[in-house]
């Protein structure tokens, strides 16, 4: 089971840092084709508020689980 | 002689636990509700304080209807939870109450653009912001004093009845509003009618501050104050001490993101999905939530109950799970149902009315069409054409593609469907209680006394807030984005659950891989 969730802690990190480029090429294909003042706010959010909070909890979770330190909770 | 003396004092004890319940949850659901009258009116405040033609006051409609639900809600939870751990649960909760109260009470009173012009939405934005800094604080210090005044293993059954109160909060909020409108009619209340459920809001808080002046301190809180135990930095303490911060990611990933995505897609996103989607009119579909609301309720308080028997973890990630593979079935269903096109159509029943008036500047020609069906359905289409009189502004809109007409489609179900339909909303709401009936027991007791109120607040206004908050703009978008062009129906009507689905998928596994399913003491460290 330790393995495993030290296994998955790779998982979540690389989940973490792969979701920035994504979400940063989709937001600039999206306004670069419907440059909408609708698309600049929801790409806004998105960019400043969610991506930060899943990437930056998901790395930090990550390295934890990575290191064992979640070995212990079970 | 000792046995009787027992029997009074374990008979007083749950009489006072009961009395903080009370008190707690009352305050706790005037909150919620002052919180959603807002949400649930936010086209008639945007009609009355951001006017479409300003740019810069349609920008502040849009963060005011979001930022105060979800950017500001963790920065309350932080200023509040803090306090909480340093001054005590309860004036922390006390004030929250009363921001709130008077931030709802006071947009009541705000006049309108038209009167006070940008002055108006610039002060409604305000107030949401201290709306959303209230709800921040309030959740955590509920839970929080409810908690540390509950004996052990029955933590779950006591803090369970705080965890009703934001459904009852969004049912308080829909009923007033219903009542409100039907009463008043829909014109008056679109004028004025609408201040109403705000202006009540201070009958309900001034009621609630006045018992919660009347409420002890939790007693672990004292304790750990007298024993000069109570931290001096919470906010250092709670997200800068390893083994604490590893405790808030894991509450936020493995319990209250997924647990934030499961609330708002039973609840919100069902409303939302009824009125554009399967285009029930506005008052039934509004009485669909409301009943598998308040049937679904009593179930916050059974699994609460039942994890202090069998363990937090189980029943969250069921519910979890059990919502991930079904949403989708349940959605095609509630579709399938409203779809006009399995439908007989009753021909000679059909009727066609076309009105044509002069209002203002503009003239408005309104069609209504009307069709009925075996079933018992009823179907309303009203197509209405703003066209200016001035022929020089109407060749301006023509050229700029811009004279189109709007529609709007009203299904008013069966019975039968009607029936059908809250049966599907009440599963939805029934998964909400399991993931979201254990959560704040689970939250409270993975904290220690010193920074609970800090370090379970954020967490928790996260994983609700910003996860849950943002269902009903992502999925949205995700369904806009299969339209094939403006005005024809979604290819994928469905596509909206995508979101809420892959939160919880990846909330679930990690909730099932790393939370441990045993209870803790929460005793004084």
């Amino acid at each position: 089971m330790s393995l495993i969730k030290k296994l998955f802690g790779i998982v979540w990190s690389l989940m973490g840092v792969g979701i920035i480029p994504l979400v940063i090429m989709q937001a600039m294909k999206e306004i670069a084709a419907k440059p909408s003042e609708e698309n600049w706010i929801f790409w806004s959010i998105v960019i400043v508020v969610l991506m930060p909070i899943i990437s930056f909890s998901l790395i930090t979770f990550g390295v934890f689980a990575l290191k064992g330190e979640y070995d212990v909770i079970a | 002689m000792a046995q009787n003396v027992t029997n009074v004092s374990q008979t007083e004890e749950v009489s006072s636990t009961r009395r903080v319940i009370a008190a707690s949850s009352v305050g706790t659901l005037i909150e919620w509700y002052d919180f959603y009258i807002f949400g649930t009116l936010a086209k008639i405040i945007s009609e009355q304080f951001f006017p479409k033609d300003n740019p810069t006051a349609a920008l502040l409609a849009t963060l005011a209807t979001f930022a105060a639900g979800f950017v500001i809600r963790p920065f309350g939870a932080l200023f509040f939870g803090r306090l909480g751990d340093l001054i005590g649960r309860k004036y922390t909760f006390l004030v929250t109450l009363v921001i709130m109260g008077g931030s709802t009470f006071a947009i009541g009173l705000v006049p309108g653009y038209k009167t006070i012009g940008f002055f108006a939405p610039a002060i409604v934005f305000i107030l949401r912001l201290l709306q959303g800094l209230a709800l921040g604080g309030e959740y955590g210090g509920a839970a929080t004093y409810v908690a540390e005044h509950s004996p052990a293993g029955q933590r779950g059954f006591w803090t369970s009845f705080i965890q009703t109160t934001a459904t009852l909060g969004l049912f308080l909020a829909l009923g007033v509003i219903l009542v409100v409108r039907q009463t008043l009619g829909v014109e008056t209340f679109s004028d004025w009618g609408w201040r109403i459920p705000f202006i009540l809001s201070s009958l309900l808080v001034g009621v609630s501050v006045f018992i919660r002046m009347r409420m002890s301190e939790s007693p672990m809180f004292v304790k750990m104050k007298k024993e000069g135990k109570t931290s001096a930095n919470p906010l250092a303490e709670s997200f800068k001490k390893k083994d604490n911060l590893k405790m808030v990611l894991i509450a936020l990933l493995g319990a209250t993101a997924g647990q934030g995505v499961v609330w708002y897609t039973g609840q919100f996103y069902a409303l939302s999905f009824l009125q554009n989607a399967c285009n029930v009119e506005f008052v039934q579909s509004n009485v669909i939530i409301s009943i598998a609301l308040l049937i679904g309720t009593p179930f916050f308080i059974v699994f609460g109950a039942l994890s202090d028997k069998i363990g937090r973890k189980y029943i969250m990630m069921a519910g979890m799970f059990i919502a991930v593979i079904s949403y989708k079935p349940i959605y095609q269903a509630m579709y399938d149902e409203a779809a006009l096109k399995t439908k007989v159509e009753m021909v000679d029943k059909t009727t066609v009315e076309t009105k044509e008036a002069v209002k203002g500047t503009d003239t408005v020609t309104t069609k209504i069409t009307k069709k009925s069906y075996e079933d018992g359905t009823t179907y309303k289409e009203t197509v209405k054409l703003t066209v200016p009189l001035d022929p020089v502004k109407k060749a301006e809109l023509a050229a700029a593609d811009k004279l189109k007409p709007e529609t709007k489609k009203e299904v008013t179900l069966s019975q039968d469907s009607y029936y059908k339909m809250i049966g599907f909303v009440l599963i939805q709401v029934i998964f909400v209680t399991m993931v979201y009936g254990p959560i704040a027991a689970f939250l409270v007791e993975i904290f220690p006394t010193r920074i609970r109120y800090t370090s379970m607040s954020l967490p928790y206004h996260i994983g609700n807030g910003v996860f849950g908050g943002l269902v009903p703009l992502i999925s949205t978008r995700l369904v806009e984005a299969t339209r094939p062009a403006p005005g024809l129906p979604p290819a994928d009507p469905l596509a909206g659950l995508m979101y809420p689905i892959l939160i919880a998928s990846v909330s679930f596994v990690i909730g099932m891989l790393y939370i441990s399913n045993k209870t803790n003491n929460m005793d004084v460290e």
